[in-house]
């Protein structure tokens, strides 16, 4: 894959005339009108399929695990948190949690800074190699770094960094670098020159012109970059499983897998568990919608 | 060559200037090969993370014995074990003493140089031979770890539900196979058994079928090329797994092992094929359930006239070459190979101990020991199987659980042991 | 503000010319693109390359536990097509990753067109697509094992539910069943990503001027005819880039199909994938001295496969755009 990829998105997009800001009022005819009604069914019913699971695990978390095994489908007779304190005493999960936002936060800005900065003159400038790595960078999307684990273990040792949330963050931050240039270099390919230029007239450095013309033009497609790099960074149990060793130093998953061993058959407090897991990043979600699927937009379509 | 030298070169200069930008916010390394005060701290690594309280209580005992040292119990993810031990042991900050596989599972950190020789370590020569098997190198013969634990392949059932439907402990086989027959006239399920999670189903195959094949006459057999696995009494040992399929749960090849575990508390399945490991969980998730084990009786064919029990050394416990406190480390293994922590093993962990003459008090456990030593045989691919790649339990579980589907019949599984096996196994000629 | 209208009243004339390049006209100083690109390098370089380089190296080599031993060349890359049963698995892992790959298209990528297509405009968009996409937060590990309970063939409420409405036929085993099973996995992973492509297809419809459709509806086309004439040739580019990441993502499932099959991808393998099959060479292979080798024979193997599909494939799609564009 090429970054021109992306590129080529803004081009479709942008090399088609833009509509005036009146929409065009579309006459349909008479059989579309049943057709809606029918796909508007699909995508409620939908919904239900998508969210259904998650509300499983919610309604199971306030359950005993007897009366789950006796009815699957049953709802909680009374509201019962035992289970989440059962997790909270258990697991050390405030630990986990603050672990989890640490590493989460430090490797994705960390990595979305260092992206920021290389995705710039490969977007922006003509040189020699460019191209080359360009192609250096992205082809690191497709090598699946688990299978470096053992080489990533020996590198962290040799640098003392095993047991160590900073080495974490460092192979985080890296891992989260192929896939943000990409995007990152496609978007600012897409962006005009001419502000660009006339600040180079008034004789603003390089840097200054990255800074305040550059950077809030892609703020939109930062929003995407963080998404997509907080959300596996947050789940992953791999990764901490091997470099760290400490409980205190252990991240959320960490703690989820142990949890997994401790009460296997037990499962209303596992429901619990998995729930606590995932409020974090579903509230994140929520509050951020509009942001994160304002970027995509402005990184596709623009 | 110069590539990858000069990558090498950016990489490395790369990393030390980052490590220097960012050295305040390293210096919590290597906690495990700190001394606390003047006391030694020694780190124990486990795979056994729902042991934690029991090992803190039996360190404890062992701390007030030895009051220059502490004991620190740190157990990883089972799954994940094998991988973050093998890293541990080749780099500062691992453990002082770990526990270790065995039989097969030992050899790459022993071949690597990982682990001290234990030979004339005081108390270990009183140990079983069999039991001390399980500890040693392949290529050396040293002994490399102290068995702590002996596990034996018995079938746990449910008191109540034998009383009410007027069934007795199985003497024959054919008993065994009368009485899953009426258990699943009154809709209950003879035998809970996970069919998804392949390595429980050879322990499932040796629990019913080790007189089948023979036992440790058979493993003889084979470990001098007198037999393999294609013999007609080792697939009839297959057979007998088949002829049993119809007592499992239905659709037992989607059944978790949790489930069948849940499937035996909660009584809806009468019998649990399984280990002794596992005794102690059900006894903690179902206190009510009134439990009882009985040895499988020999299936029909077997050249054996009784039952077979079969066993296993389950783990040992180690010294890393690179601890620091080699002295307090050898202290602590001595110690694990001593009457009391043998004991200790026994009443807080509900696992059999190897330490010759120690007595389980929960009368189960005694009663699995006792089950065991009369009639012991190895859980032979466990024992001599698992020292290359494929191993034969993978090999049999794989086998077993297409046969449990209906892809593939006792010979196939068979000789699918034996291609497998044969690529690195040699018989003693 | 300013800026922004400058931007589009400036930009409309330039920016229809091909591909941006009108916009990389400055030829940089050396030093300030090092400054720029430096960072970045070498943190992917020391982290990510240098192991993966490192792996190649170790397959080379005979290992003994963690320690390496003799230059053995290829021996471990013949030994993965030689010793039974790890070539039929191998194979098997190729073969079921393609079929994840094809079935993730026809289904979520599909579906996720579909979605963003008819979620333009509609009311209950932001909830819809926040539904949608609420999966995608949750651990594929996580994922795996909540569908595993809710496919229990024992306790689960999914067959259940089926027995009460007494469609007691089609409580079938699922993940229990090698007939079943990869279909099965296929689809909650499906159910997980889906809002993925749903998100990038919707972005790039958002692009496309509505005058297009418009014109061809005067013109008498049905809405099919619009779709598969208009909007589909441009959405060519987001296709292309969807069905890329889709095929490199397939090759980094693990955790779903680990909670859902075990690591040995079951019942019977019959989910078993590349990623699982180099996870048990390299972490659960009982006794095998030489995991590290072997394991790392197949990284590279893998990695060779993946990339050189991933440009091919790429050159392919582009030259398929081009047909349709």
């Amino acid at each position: 894959m090429t970054t021109a990829d992306l590129s080529r998105v803004h081009d479709v997009a942008r090399s088609a005339p833009r509509p005036d800001n009146s929409p065009g009022q579309s006459q349909k005819p008479a059989r579309d009108r049943v057709a809606p009604i029918a796909i508007g069914l699909l995508l409620w019913g939908y919904a239900a399929v998508a969210l259904g699971p998650l509300l499983l695990m919610l309604v199971g978390s306030l359950r005993e695990s007897r009366d789950i095994f006796d009815d699957p489908l049953g709802l909680p007779t009374s509201l019962d948190v035992s289970n989440y304190r059962t997790v909270w005493a258990d697991a050390s999960f405030s630990t986990f949690f603050l672990n989890s936002v640490i590493v989460t936060v430090s490797a994705v800005a960390l990595g979305t800074v260092v992206s920021l900065l290389a995705a710039y003159p490969l977007g922006r400038y003509q040189f020699r190699g460019a191209g080359l790595l360009s192609a250096y960078f992205i082809a690191g999307m497709m090598l699946p770094i688990r299978l470096g684990i053992v080489p990533i273990f020996y590198l962290l040792a040799s640098l003392g960094l095993v047991d160590s949330r900073f080495g974490l963050v460092l192979v985080y931050a890296a891992s989260g670098i192929p896939f943000s240039v990409f995007v990152l270099s496609a978007f600012y390919r897409g962006l005009p020159a001419e502000l660009e230029e006339a600040a180079r007239i008034d004789g603003a450095s390089e840097f200054r012109i990255f800074r305040t013309v550059m950077l809030p033009l892609v703020r939109p497609a930062i929003a995407t970059v963080v998404l997509f790099q907080l959300v596996p960074l947050w789940n992953d149990f791999f990764f901490p499983l091997v470099l760290l060793r400490s409980t205190e130093k252990a991240t959320i998953p960490i703690g989820l897998t142990q949890f997994f061993g401790q009460f296997q058959t037990d499962w209303a407090v596992l429901f619990a568990g998995l729930v606590v897991a995932t409020v974090p990043l579903v509230l994140l979600f929520l509050v951020a919608t509009k942001q994160i699927i304002a970027g995509l937009t402005a990184g596709m379509g623009k | 060559m110069s590539v990858r030298t000069s990558v090498r070169l950016i990489a490395v200069s790369a990393l030390v200037a980052l490590a220097a930008a960012c050295a305040p916010s390293t210096n919590s390394e290597g906690g495990g090969d700190t001394a606390s005060g003047d006391k030694t701290k020694l780190t124990v690594w486990s795979w056994r993370t729902e042991d934690v309280a029991a090992y803190r209580k039996i360190f404890s005992i062992y701390e007030k014995d030895h009051p220059g040292t502490t004991v620190e119990f740190k157990p990883f993810k089972n799954t994940e074990y094998n991988t973050i031990l093998a890293t541990g042991l080749t780099e500062a900050g691992g453990p002082d003493v770990a526990q270790l596989r065995s039989y097969g599972g030992l050899q790459p950190l022993i071949e690597a140089g990982n682990l001290v020789p234990l030979d004339g370590t005081a108390g270990l020569s009183d140990f079983e031979p069999s039991a001390l098997e399980g500890a040693k190198g392949r290529t050396d013969g040293k002994v490399y770890g102290v068995p702590f634990a002996t596990q034996t392949l018995q079938v746990f059932y449910n008191k109540k539900i034998f009383a009410d439907n007027g069934i007795t402990v199985p003497m024959t086989w054919s008993q065994l196979t009368a009485a899953a027959d009426k258990l699943q006239e009154a809709g209950i399920t003879p035998f809970a058994t996970t069919g998804k999670e392949t390595w429980m189903l050879p322990i499932l195959h040796d629990t019913f079928a080790a007189p089948r094949y023979g036992g440790a006459d058979f493993a003889k057999a084979v470990q001098s090329g007198q037999k393999n696995f294609t013999d007609a009494d080792y697939v009839a040992s297959i057979d007998v797994v088949k002829s049993l399929e119809k007592y499992f749960p239905k659709d037992v090849a989607g059944v978790a092992y949790t489930d069948a575990q849940v499937l035996f508390t909660t009584d809806k399945a009468a019998m649990y094929p399984g280990g002794s490991f596992e005794l102690g969980f059900f006894q903690a998730q179902a206190p009510d359930l009134d439990l009882g084990v009985f040895s499988a009786p020999p299936p029909d064919g077997s050249p054996v006239d009784h039952a077979l029990v079969p066993g296993y050394t389950d783990g040992s416990y180690g010294i890393n070459t690179k601890s620091k406190h080699q002295k307090a480390a050898k202290e602590l293994v001595t110690w694990m190979a001593t009457q009391q922590f043998g004991q200790l093993v026994a009443d807080e962990l509900k696992q059999i101990s190897t330490v010759p003459g120690v007595a389980p008090k929960d009368p189960l456990l005694a009663e699995m020991a006792s089950n065991y030593a009369q009639n012991p045989t190895p859980y032979l691919l466990l024992v001599d199987f698992r020292y290359g790649d494929p191993s034969g339990t993978d090999l049999l579980g794989a086998g077993v659980q297409s046969m449990l589907l209906g892809k593939s019949d006792p010979q196939q599984v068979a000789a699918s042991l034996q291609k497998g096996v044969s690529q690195w196994f040699k018989p003693k000629a | 503000m300013v800026q922004a209208q400058g931007l589009t009243t400036a930009a409309a004339p330039r920016s229809t010319g091909g591909r941006g390049a009108g916009n990389r006209a400055t030829a940089p100083r050396w030093p300030l693109v090092v400054a720029f690109v430096a960072p970045a390098f070498l943190l992917y370089t020391g982290f990510i390359v240098y192991p993966l380089a490192s792996a190649l190296q170790y397959s080379f080599f005979e290992w003994r536990g963690t320690a390496r031993g003799a230059f053995t060349g290829f021996d471990n890359f013949t030994k993965l097509v030689t010793t039974y049963p790890l070539n039929h698995e191998l194979w098997r892992a190729f073969l079921h990753n393609g079929v994840f790959f094809i079935g993730t298209m026809l289904i979520q990528n599909t579906a996720g067109l579909a979605f963003a297509i008819w979620l333009q405009k509609r009311r209950g968009k932001r909830f819809l697509q926040t539904a949608f996409t609420m999966p995608y937060l949750v651990s594929p590990l996580v994922v795996g094992y909540l569908w595993s309970l809710i496919l229990s063939p024992t306790f689960g409420p999914l067959n259940a539910a089926l027995r009460a409405v007494g469609l007691d036929s089609l409580a079938l085993p699922w993940l229990g069943d090698p007939q079943t099973a990869l279909p099965v996995v296929i689809l909650v992973n499906a159910w997980q990503w889906v809002g993925f492509p749903m998100l990038l297809f919707a972005a790039a419809l958002a692009g496309i001027p509505e005058e297009y459709g418009e014109a061809a509806t005067v013109d008498g086309a049905s809405g099919w005819q619009r779709f598969r004439h208009i909007t589909l040739p441009l959405l060519a580019p987001a296709i292309s880039i969807v069905s890329v990441l889709t095929f490199i993502g397939n090759f980094n499932v693990f955790g779903l199909v680990f909670a859902m099959g075990t690591s040995e991808g079951g019942p019977a393998g019959s989910t078993d994938v590349l990623e699982l099959l180099f996870y048990r060479t390299a972490f659960e292979s009982h006794g095998d001295l030489n995991a590290i080798g072997r394991s790392s024979a197949l990284a590279v193997v893998m990695f060779v496969f993946i990339f050189g599909v991933s440009l091919a494939a790429n050159r392919a799609l582009r030259r398929r755009e081009a047909r349709l564009t």
